[in-house]
């Protein structure tokens, strides 16, 4: 056997060149300064050799083999740029450009169009041709210039392929596609999601999910990883397409759960154009799901933001400055009791933002008034969930564990990247088993797919949690047959190393929460397995730490803690004895609610009950008509504020402020601190987000400046007993009456209360909100169509809805989107349908 | 092991039996090809004739042994009889035949073609040897020695006839050896390109790992190939056994057979002779006792030609979109589920029984220096006797084509072989000897086996197209030079066969050729310029013809060609004026008619009636005329 050395010498292009074994001839040449032009190689992905265009050529080979797939070999020489190799790849890239519309890539004008934006038209336009929106990001133009090829000797074939418009979020022009490849192994390499391929032969090879499949047919993420890769304008991002290269880029945390991906933000004059994913090795590793990589840019530039604050008096709405809403508020203030004066906030704000709110409630308005919304979202189950959240193991464990039980997860558009760790993992082998109600993206390749009926889930955890303490199942509510298969993940759980238990939000609201969340826990224990909850509301542990809740000081000590108040007194200068902490979220949801003032930041108080006397409405988007908002604050987004989230791992991560924010909106917490300065309160200097987080640093370990850069996980336990609302009734079989089961879980796709439905476009086709899910078999019995309205109505529950026909949903079942379970209480309840009259 | 050498015996004795008994045996070759021409229909009435006068004989259903034009062949040995062969049959005429046999004795000479002298009977005077027929004459039938004489679905005829004593060989002699053997015996791949087979093995038993896998490339996908399933379906074991002594040299565990799902009967002979295998021990843990344990399953694939390239073969096993990867790594280091693999050709590996049981001195004997043994060949095309054919390398080709197939009916225009990734040779290139080397010198290829015989009628243009089109339509789309290159090849060419192309167009044609030819990733669009390359080389004139003159000399190309109707000869009969779809021809009854030819499609419904009607006078006559160049 030859022996191999670590290092090799070769020579390319006369020049002697060492490497490493292993490298590619590619590899070794761009180490080495040497260009040589690519089109389907990524760095990315696995080398392809399709596109041709890195052949060179070896001494001692009659062939031209391609740099990217070929090894480099000691003592091999390579030529990469002679007459013939030139000659080849021109004639290989004019027959990439004979079937490429863009034929003005070899344009007679295309140099005096560059310079000056010249345009073939009668009129004097300066405008040039766009002809693409990749125009100058192009990698197929950038070769054809490197190449000097300026003419097509062959005739243009046009493929003539409709441009497919119709999925959200990106188009794909199939006549600019050059079959590099880079999508479909993007797909299947990296995301291991198996959407793409190549599909028939010869003239007719294109790209696309097999099968004539849509791409929602076919499980598409919508991740957009392969319109990331697209070296040509086949792929483009609807919201991008056509706004050129971005001036910058900005490194920030994805703000819409509780994995938090790093994102890098593409920002052109001002305005962000786009978000890709940053390649963090920690988090999310180079990948994204739909709503960090499209929803991010719409949501922030969105027309519909505030601007300016208003104020609203019978349905007149009128700008006011930012002092007159000061001094309204100040005087609202001045006559609202404490104890009917309450702060609604949401988990999605910044630590700094939620820190200076509670800060706000409890030092000027002398109460510890101020919840998180969060709390209406976990209903009977929040404090159990919060326990559970807190043993939060890093996201590495998945890709490190032996055994994974999803329950009641759907990693398809949210927290994707967590299904690409599990993906990954099982190619690795290990043994994958989840739990679920409906069909989702794990149900057809988990090795066992658990599937209760709706509301019996967590009998089935209760069940898997006594199998592994080595008990019996008795309940003979589940069949036989499932009991084997419990056993079976039970067994396997207890046998694995590492398992790990993750936990999506599906059934947290039903009624059956609170046993449910205690059933996994039990079960985490008996197989010492990790958990990791990763919430839907992106800063969930940061509201805890911040102290954001009534029950709650900072650093998470219970409001009863003496010590914690003293130390928070001498901080604050303040005397914190004596204040009231009646008060939480779940009484907006009470008739007998009655609030003088209510503060609602970054949060849309609940539907229709609780009206408050004055209500203060500080958002993004202006308020909807129920929320009687008597003063309307425009705020920053997270795109335009400096700060810090805290994501389920309990890893810091920073916010970054890569543009400003529309209008005189400003920061919640520069809102906050000059409201206070204006009541004349101390303590609310603040000018910059670093002073708050010092302070912060005093009473959360962690929270240094140089703690946050190192992104370590913060050493907290959660031990505060949190008041929760136990309104949940047991669910009842269907009846005659009734033939149907409602389960209704609250929008997980929300952000600062709005569902994103509600301001992103693509999203009202992914994740709609308010519609009503009913399996094709039902629907066909029902005689309904998509998009027909129901009736539905329950025991105490009546609402009409628009339906939609989803295969995943399991037949006598029907979920609804909505923003509040609350509404549809008992949850999962036996209701009936009607097609509703027109 | 015991019990496999007391089956041998049995196998041998009832063999024996079958051959020297009392009773008659009637052999009807059940093949696709003797199915296609109506062997099944032959054989039930057969069977209803032997029922309805009780008559006792053996009808056995054997494979195809080789003469396509005498389909469907039926044979019957008579007791203490030569086996005398009868083709063309027809149910009727197999009726006849059988009674005149059994009822009046008559053996029906003069529907017989020949006897077979194997079973060492003396034999009429009449009748030739069946392999003295000029069509077998030349040929040396190893690989397909009982392809014809066993049945395919029965184990015991293939052991009865030394088999399964190459694996038994090869155990003795231990796996190195068995490479020693293939390697002296100077093996070359018989899928096309001649590799040394040794080679491959020797890299595949050198690359490390315990799971290894021997694939049987059964991807048959040239048009008008079908030597192998021909192979398959009339010999099914002598592959299966191949493939063992492969799996055995190699140190594989599994072996699998890649065919296209539509061989359906080669697939049911396939599963039947594994499922007999195992039945024996000859396939499972411990094989006739040895320490080799081997398991064969069958891959059907979906036909795309380009799977029969190994790395999209291998793809295509596993699932994936047939679709070829550049190299290194070979398969022989990562292959099948990233292990080493070894891909053969059916041929290869339906040769390597015999070269085990006979030794590497004695298959030397077949063939010439560098290329040793035999290779089938489908002898298809304009030629007198199309069929499967089995000749030892180095015989000239002229011999193949006028020895062997008996030459075009017509005058000979040229050979094509190798398919849509051979090439086609002209008439001086009759006399070179079919050698890997002399072949791919000449500017074809040995390929895997078609042999298409071109007569005068062919246009060279024409078939260039016919060709690049079907590779054009089959490749997968992976790199452009294939994709989109033979795309504007096609573009080119067909605008030759319209007359509208240009003559530096050939120039193009060439250079455009040359790129795909050199810049493709896999053999598909690597080969695929041959037959367009090589006809510019030997027929240039011919391009030049259609390019310049808009002349097709053989009156293929539709757009070059015109219709008339010879006056002389016209007598009026008004069935072409009938059949024309466009109303093109006018002309009253019994008087001269014209074709008009701005309105004329070419449809050649009016040649065709004009020339077979009985009434009609053969008097639509096609031509094309040569553009005077301006």
């Amino acid at each position: 056997m030859k022996q191999h050395t670590t290092r090799m010498t070769l020579t390319i292009d006369n020049k002697t060149v060492t490497a490493d074994t292993g490298a590619s001839i590619l590899d070794v040449a761009r180490q080495n300064g040497i260009d040589i032009p690519t089109l389907c190689w990524h760095e990315q992905l696995s080398p392809h050799g399709g596109c041709r265009m890195c052949i060179v050529e070896v001494e001692g080979l009659s062939h031209f083999p391609t740099a990217c797939t070929t090894p480099a070999a000691d003592g091999m020489i390579v030529r990469t740029h002679t007459a013939q190799i030139r000659e080849m790849r021109a004639e290989i890239l004019q027959l990439f450009l004979s079937e490429h519309t863009a034929s003005c890539l070899v344009c007679d004008e295309q140099e005096e169009c560059r310079e000056y934006m010249s345009t073939v038209r009668k009129a004097g336009v300066t405008t040039g041709c766009r002809y693409c929106p990749k125009d100058g990001q192009c990698e197929l133009q950038a070769v054809t210039e490197s190449l000097g090829v300026r003419d097509i000797i062959y005739p243009i074939y046009y493929r003539g392929i409709p441009v497919e418009t119709e999925d959200p979020f990106y188009d794909r022009d199939y006549n600019l596609c050059i079959l590099c490849g880079r999508c479909v192994r993007m797909c299947q390499e990296v995301r291991l999601a198996d959407v793409l391929a190549y599909k028939h032969r010869g003239r007719d090879a294109i790209i696309g999910p097999a099968f004539a499949r849509t791409h929602l047919e076919a499980g598409c993420e919508f991740c957009g990883a392969c319109v990331s890769v697209c070296p040509t304008g086949t792929l483009r991002e609807k919201a991008r397409a056509w706004e050129g290269a971005p001036d910058r880029e900005e490194i920030t945390t994805c703000t819409f759960c509780g994995v938090g991906c790093q994102v890098r933000l593409l920002v052109k004059e001002d305005r962000i154009i786009g978000s890709l994913p940053a390649d963090d090795p920690t988090v999310n590793q180079g990948q994204l799901c739909v709503k960090g990589r499209f929803c991010n840019t719409e949501l922030v530039n969105g027309h519909q933001r505030i601007r300016h604050p208003y104020r609203r008096e019978n349905d007149i709405a009128w700008d006011v400055s930012w002092d007159a809403a000061f001094e309204l508020i100040a005087e609202k203030l001045r006559s609202s009791a404490p104890e009917r004066t309450g702060m609604l906030v949401s988990s999605n704000l910044t630590n700094e933002d939620l820190y200076v709110a509670q800060k706000f409630m409890r030092v000027v308005m002398k109460t510890h008034h101020i919840d998180s919304t969060a709390r209406l979202f976990y209903g009977s189950g929040f404090s159990a969930y919060l326990t559970l959240m807190d043993r939060a193991v890093p996201l590495s464990a998945i890709r490190d564990a032996s055994a994974v039980l999803m329950v009641g997860l759907d990693t398809r558009f949210s927290r994707s990247v967590v299904g690409v760790a599990i993906r990954t993992a099982m190619k690795r082998g290990i043994r994958m088993f989840t739990l679920h109600s409906r069909e989702h993206t794990f149900s057809l390749n988990a090795d066992v797919w658990l599937q209760p009926e709706v509301g019996e889930e967590y009998r089935y955890v209760e069940a898997l949690a006594r199998l592994a303490a080595g008990e019996d199942v008795t309940d003979r509510s589940i069949p036989a047959d499932i009991r084997v298969h419990l056993a079976d993940v039970a067994r396997a759980l207890s046998e694995s190393d590492s398992p790990v238990i993750l936990v999506g939000a599906e059934f947290l609201q039903y009624d059956s929460s609170r046993a449910f969340l205690a059933a996994v826990a039990q079960l985490a224990d008996h197989v010492g397995a990790g958990v990791l909850t990763l919430p839907a509301q992106n800063n969930l542990y940061g509201s805890l730490l911040s102290g954001s809740f009534p029950e709650l000081l900072p650093g998470m000590r219970p409001t009863a803690d003496a010590a914690r108040l003293q130390k928070l007194e001498s901080l604050w200068g303040t005397s914190l004895t004596g204040l009231t902490d009646a008060w939480n979220a779940d009484h907006l949801l009470r008739d007998d609610c009655a609030m003088q003032f209510l503060y609602a930041v970054g949060a849309l108080p609940p539907v229709h009950r609780g009206a408050a006397t004055f209500t203060v409405f500080q958002n993004m988007y202006p308020p909807e008509p129920y929320c009687s908002a008597d003063l309307v604050l425009p705020t920053a987004a997270a795109t335009e504020t400096d700060g810090s989230f805290v994501n389920g791992e309990r890893r810091v991560q920073r916010v970054r402020r890569a543009v400003a924010p529309p209008g005189i909106a400003l920061p919640d917490w520069d809102i906050l601190c000059r409201l206070a300065r204006h009541m004349g309160a101390e303590g609310f200097a603040f000018t910059r987000p670093e002073e708050i987080r010092e302070e912060m640093a005093q009473v959360i370990p962690g929270f240094g400046e140089a703690e946050i850069d190192a992104r370590g996980i913060l050493p907290l336990a959660f031990d505060a007993v949190m008041h929760v609302s136990g309104n949940g009734t047991a669910q009842r079989p269907p009846d005659s009456d009734h033939p149907l089961i409602l389960h209704s879980s609250v929008v997980e796709h929300t952000h600062r209360g709005f569902p994103l439905a509600a301001w992103v476009e693509g999203s009202r086709i992914l994740f709609p909100e308010g519609v009503l899910d009913i399996s094709a078999e039902d629907a066909r019995a029902l005689g309904l169509r998509d998009g027909d309205s129901v009736h539905v109505s329950g025991a105490s529950f009546e609402e009409i809805y628009p339906v939609r026909i989803v295969r995943q949903q399991p037949r006598g079942a029907l979920h609804a989107s909505i923003l509040e379970s609350a509404l549809t209480h008992p949850n999962p309840q036996p209701v009936s349908v009607r097609k509703a009259d027109v | 092991m015991k019990n496999f050498k007391q089956r041998e015996i049995e196998a041998v004795r009832e063999w024996k039996a079958l051959h020297s008994g009392s009773t008659p045996v009637i052999y009807i070759g059940a093949a696709t090809c003797g199915i296609a021409a109506g062997a099944l229909d032959v054989s039930e009435r057969v069977r209803a004739i032997l029922e309805k006068h009780d008559i006792e004989a053996h009808l056995v259903h054997v494979g195809c042994i080789g003469p396509c034009y005498l389909e469907p062949l039926m044979d019957i040995a008579m007791p203490g009889a030569p086996r005398i062969s009868y083709a063309n049959m027809t149910p009727d005429l197999a009726e006849r035949i059988i009674e005149n046999q059994f009822l009046r004795g008559d053996p029906s000479l003069d529907f017989a073609i020949a006897q077979f002298s194997t079973n060492g009977h003396d034999g009429t005077a009449r009748l030739p040897d069946f392999f003295d027929l000029p069509m077998l004459k030349s040929q040396v039938r190893l690989v397909l020695r009982n392809c014809g004489f066993i049945d395919p679905e029965n184990i015991d005829h293939y052991l009865a006839n030394d088999g399964y004593r190459g694996i038994q060989h090869a155990f003795e002699l231990g796996p190195q050896a068995v490479i020693d053997v293939v390697r002296d015996a100077g093996v070359r791949g018989r899928g096309g390109a001649g590799f040394p087979t040794h080679k491959k093995w020797q890299f595949c038993r050198n690359a490390p790992g315990e799971v290894k896998y021997v694939i049987c490339n059964c991807s048959e996908g040239d048009p008008g190939a079908f030597m192998n399933r021909s192979l398959i379906e009339s010999d099914p074991h002598c592959v299966l056994e191949g493939l063992l002594i492969a799996g055995y040299a190699i140190g594989a565990t599994e072996g699998k057979v890649y065919i296209n799902a539509d061989y359906r009967l080669a697939i049911a002979r396939l599963e039947s002779g594994i499922a007999q295998m195992k039945e024996l021990g000859l396939l499972g843990e411990n094989i006739l006792g040895s320490d080799f344990s081997f398991d064969i399953s069958v891959k059907e694939g979906a036909g795309a030609f380009v799977c029969g390239e190994e790395t999209a073969l291998i793809a295509s096993v596993e699932g994936r979109r047939g679709m070829p990867r550049s190299r290194p790594p070979f398969p022989a280091v990562s292959g099948l589920h990233a292990k080493p693999t070894i891909i053969n050709n059916v041929e290869t590996l339906g040769t390597l029984p015999n070269i085990l049981r006979n030794g590497a001195d004695w298959y030397r004997q077949f063939g010439v220096k560098n290329n040793h043994g035999t290779k089938t060949f489908s002898l298809t095309g304009k030629v007198r006797r199309p069929g499967l054919i089995e000749v030892p390398l180095g015989i000239p080709l002229r011999e193949i084509i006028y020895g062997i197939g008996g030459g075009p009916w017509k005058a000979f225009k040229a050979v094509q072989t190798g398919g849509p990734s051979g090439g086609c040779l002209s008439e001086e290139y009759l006399d070179i000897p079919v050698e890997y080397e002399a072949m791919a010198g000449a500017g074809s290829i040995m390929g895997s086996g078609g042999m298409i015989v071109l007569d005068e009628d062919t246009c060279i243009v024409d078939l260039a197209l016919y060709f690049l089109r079907f590779t054009q339509a089959e490749s997968c789309g992976k790199c452009a030079p294939c994709r989109v290159g033979t795309w504007h090849m096609v573009t080119l060419l067909e605008n030759m066969t319209r007359g509208q192309s240009k003559p530096e167009d050939i120039t193009r044609l060439q250079v455009l050729g040359e790129t795909v030819k050199r810049a493709s990733l896999c053999g598909l669009g690597q080969t695929a310029p041959n037959p367009t390359l090589t006809t510019l080389r030997h027929f240039r004139a011919e391009y030049l013809e259609h390019a310049r003159e808009g002349y097709c000399s053989a009156a293929v190309c539709k757009e070059l060609v015109t219709y008339h109707i010879d006056p002389q000869r016209c007598n009026g009969c008004q069935l072409c004026r009938d059949v024309c779809p466009t109303n093109a021809i006018t002309g009253v009854r019994s008087e001269v008619h014209t074709i008009d030819l701005e309105r004329c499609i070419k449809c050649r419904a009016c040649y065709e009636v004009c020339r077979y009607h009985p009434q009609a006078g053969n008097a639509v006559v096609y031509e094309s005329a040569r553009r005077v160049m301006a």
